[in-house]
């Protein structure tokens, strides 16, 4: 076991001395960060004091169209739209404090509306928080506006059209607020803070490329073990009291401390300096950050056993940082996908640790959802890790 | 009372593929002696030490070392030996100090034990004052000190050094061969390959000559210049090409073996003062003019034409 220690140690102190180990793991990832941030969301300044409420539209009507625009112009609530989010999402943000409410507007909404039918919309939300009583006074002041407009522009084209008394159209028009037009679903919540389009954008490439460039950084600890290899050191190593095994296991180990404390510094940045909030589920993100480390350890230690050369060892790190980044969504959400692509897309372990981070910072879950990608990550780590071992075994005789 | 043995090689063979790299080849080496394996590149000398570092597991035979097993007790032949490989096993981004404390830790040294005896080592190797620079700035002569410290670190009873001297200035050169002197003087038993047989001549009190994965001749040094019955070598340059004379220099009488080599005829001649006229009539009957002559008394090099048909360097 101490031997491992002293491998670990030798190899981080090897690393610390090559600049491109701070120029990979973390001056690359910040620039991308910002740059990918700026090209999806761009960063607005001065922030938005508007309250974030959700909406989700099931019902593709032009009535729903002018609901929307109405809400839109509310100097009170700003809409969260993200497409991506399931109504169970939705919810989940509302009890995690995320969102102020949830605004669902219903299929047949706009159509229930023109047929002087009852149109209700469903909120959810926190009935006993600070903020929806503004909201509630707000929406019912949309939705009762435009469903005065549209009831009105019923009566007058039906009092035209027949030749109707007056107090009877009157008497139709008073009964038609018996049903309010807005329903209420009750959840519990935090305080509800603010929210704007850039976190939304930084919320998925802030660990798209703290994954992309741990991969990426994988190239010079792979050189370590390449030149260790080419040098003979590796060979002398072995004719001490040394296993192979402790040789694979000290340079995994320096290997994951490295990306490990990479993306603790990569994720305190993005908590303080980009609002990225992973410590809403700070369990979550330690497993998901120590499972995603894992992996690309045993992919680092891998690339290092097959690489040949340096220059073997630079391509092979490159090669999965663009195929892995690419395919698992670091670069462009796999949402923004196809369901096949989505499906292919999840053969790479950085998909998994997309999920696992966006399931905290973009889509609001909690602890629960981080399991199934801490999982699949593991997986991938003990594959790459046994491949690397017996490589490494299997070349004793050559 | 028998000397005891550092070394003994039983038959060990090994074979990669079709290449048999190392065929059946037995030798004993007495506690505190240096022996020197000598052979051509690719002779199996490397595969051998291999063999004997437990780096490389034996087709057949055994070797023990201080009396371990390499096949039963690798652990007990690890601890008995330093290895100082062809290859300068060193990392090149760490100082010198920091190579040999982390070297120590791998031999099972910790703490003060550890440090004491990384500075006596560098106190060996003569590099106390510059200890704290990263090694891939030194000299090649000065990597192959610390490569050679490395092997010290542990105070082994056997040390392997597999070529120490390939690619280094002649002043290195004669600093390495005195420690290897000097590692024997502290009662050290050396097995130390090499294919310079002056080397060998120099330091070993035996040699053992390989070709082609065989141990071919073994002994001191005079056993096995005996092997050439008294041959001397004559190594002659012609003004016109070798190949012209060589065909009669060949029917001389007293003439045992003729080759051209470097742009040189050698010759393995009985008698060279009876020899040597009877050339000089034969290059000027062919218009050659002899340019230069050498004559070298038996030589490890001559046993290894006389046995091979080849000299050491081909």
């Amino acid at each position: 076991m101490i031997r491992i220690l002293d491998i670990a140690f030798k190899d981080l102190l090897q690393l610390l001395r090559d600049f491109k180990t701070f120029m990979f793991l973390l001056i690359m990832p910040i620039l991308f960060t910002f740059l990918f941030g700026y090209a999806f969301g761009g960063f607005g300044g001065g922030g938005d004091s508007r309250l974030p409420v959700g909406y989700l539209s099931q019902d593709n009507h032009w009535v729903t169209d002018s609901l929307h625009e109405l809400l839109s112009e509310s100097e009170l609530i700003s809409l969260n739209e993200n497409v991506f989010l399931s109504q169970a999402d939705l919810e989940q943000r509302v009890a995690d404090g995320d969102l102020a409410a949830v605004i669902i507007v219903p299929d047949g909404y706009g159509r229930a509306m023109l047929k002087n039918k009852s149109a209700r919309l469903i909120v959810i939300a926190d009935s006993d928080s600070s903020a929806w009583t503004s909201i509630e006074a707000e929406l019912l002041k949309i939705s009762s506006r435009l469903d005065s407009a549209v009831r009105t522009a019923t009566i007058i084209e039906r009092l035209d059209a027949e030749r109707m008394p007056f107090d009877y159209a009157f008497e139709q028009s008073l009964a038609a607020w018996k049903d309010p037009p807005i329903a209420v679903t009750e959840t519990k919540s935090p305080a509800v803070e603010k929210t704007s389009d850039s976190g939304a954008a930084l919320a998925h490439t802030a660990p798209g490329m703290m994954l992309q460039f741990a991969i990426a950084g994988l190239l010079t600890a792979a050189q370590i073990i390449v030149t260790e290899r080419k040098s003979r050191t590796l060979q002398r190593l072995l004719t001490t009291s040394t296993r192979r095994i402790d040789v694979a296991l000290g340079h995994f180990l320096a290997i994951f401390l490295l990306i490990f404390t990479q993306f603790l510094i990569l994720i305190t940045f993005g908590q303080l300096a980009l609002k990225v909030d992973y410590l809403r589920e700070p369990a979550a993100i330690a497993l998901v950050a120590f499972s995603a480390a894992l992996c690309i350890s045993s992919l680092g230690l891998l690339i290092g056993i097959i690489a040949q050369s340096e220059e073997q060892a630079i391509s092979f790190s490159l090669i999965p940082m663009f195929v892995f980044s690419g395919l698992g969504g670091a670069w462009v959400p796999l949402e923004f996908t196809g369901e096949t692509f989505r499906a292919i897309g999840h053969v790479s372990p950085v998909a998994w640790g997309m999920d696992g981070f966006e399931n905290i910072v973009a889509r609001g879950l909690g602890f629960d959802s981080v399991l199934l990608p801490a999982a699949a990550l593991m997986g991938y780590a003990l594959l790459f890790f046994s491949i690397a071992v017996w490589r490494l075994y299997a070349a004793e005789e050559k | 009372m028998e000397a005891l043995l550092a070394i003994e090689v039983l038959n060990l063979h090994k074979s990669f593929g079709e290449n048999l790299a190392v065929q059946g080849v037995s030798f004993e080496v007495g506690q505190g002696e240096i022996f020197s394996l000598l052979g051509p590149n690719g002779a199996g000398k490397t595969t051998t030490i291999s063999m004997l570092s437990c780096l490389l597991r034996p087709d057949q035979g055994d070797a023990r070392i201080m009396g371990h097993s390499i096949r039963s007790d690798g652990t007990g032949v690890k601890s008995a030996l330093g290895v100082v490989p062809q290859d300068i096993a060193l990392y090149e981004d760490l100082t010198a100090r920091e190579n040999l404390s982390f070297w120590g830790k791998m031999y099972g040294l910790r703490g003060a034990a550890l440090k004491k005896r990384v500075d006596e080592v560098l106190d060996v190797i003569g590099l106390r004052e510059r200890a704290n620079e990263r090694v891939g700035k030194y000299s090649g002569g000065m990597k192959r000190r610390v490569n050679i410290g490395v092997a010290l670190l542990h105070k082994p009873k056997v040390i392997y050094m597999d070529e120490p001297t390939v690619g280094i200035d002649p002043q290195s050169r004669r600093n390495i061969l005195d420690s290897v002197v000097a590692l024997k003087e502290q009662g050290m038993t050396v097995l130390y390959t090499t294919h310079y047989m002056e080397e060998a001549q120099e330091l070993s009190n035996q040699v053992g000559i390989m070709d082609h994965g065989k141990m071919i001749a073994c002994g001191t040094h005079e056993e096995l210049v005996k092997l050439v019955g008294g041959q001397t070598r004559i190594d002659l340059t012609l003004s016109v090409d070798p190949l012209k004379v060589l065909e009669a220099w060949q029917g001389i009488e007293g003439v045992e073996h003729a080759s051209v080599e470097d742009g040189q005829i050698c010759l393995l001649v009985a008698d060279s003062n009876l020899v040597l006229p009877r050339l000089f009539e034969a290059a000027t009957r062919q218009s050659a003019r002899i340019t230069s002559v050498d004559i070298r008394e038996p030589n490890l090099e001559a046993v290894f034409l006389h046995l091979t048909g080849r000299a050491l360097r081909d």
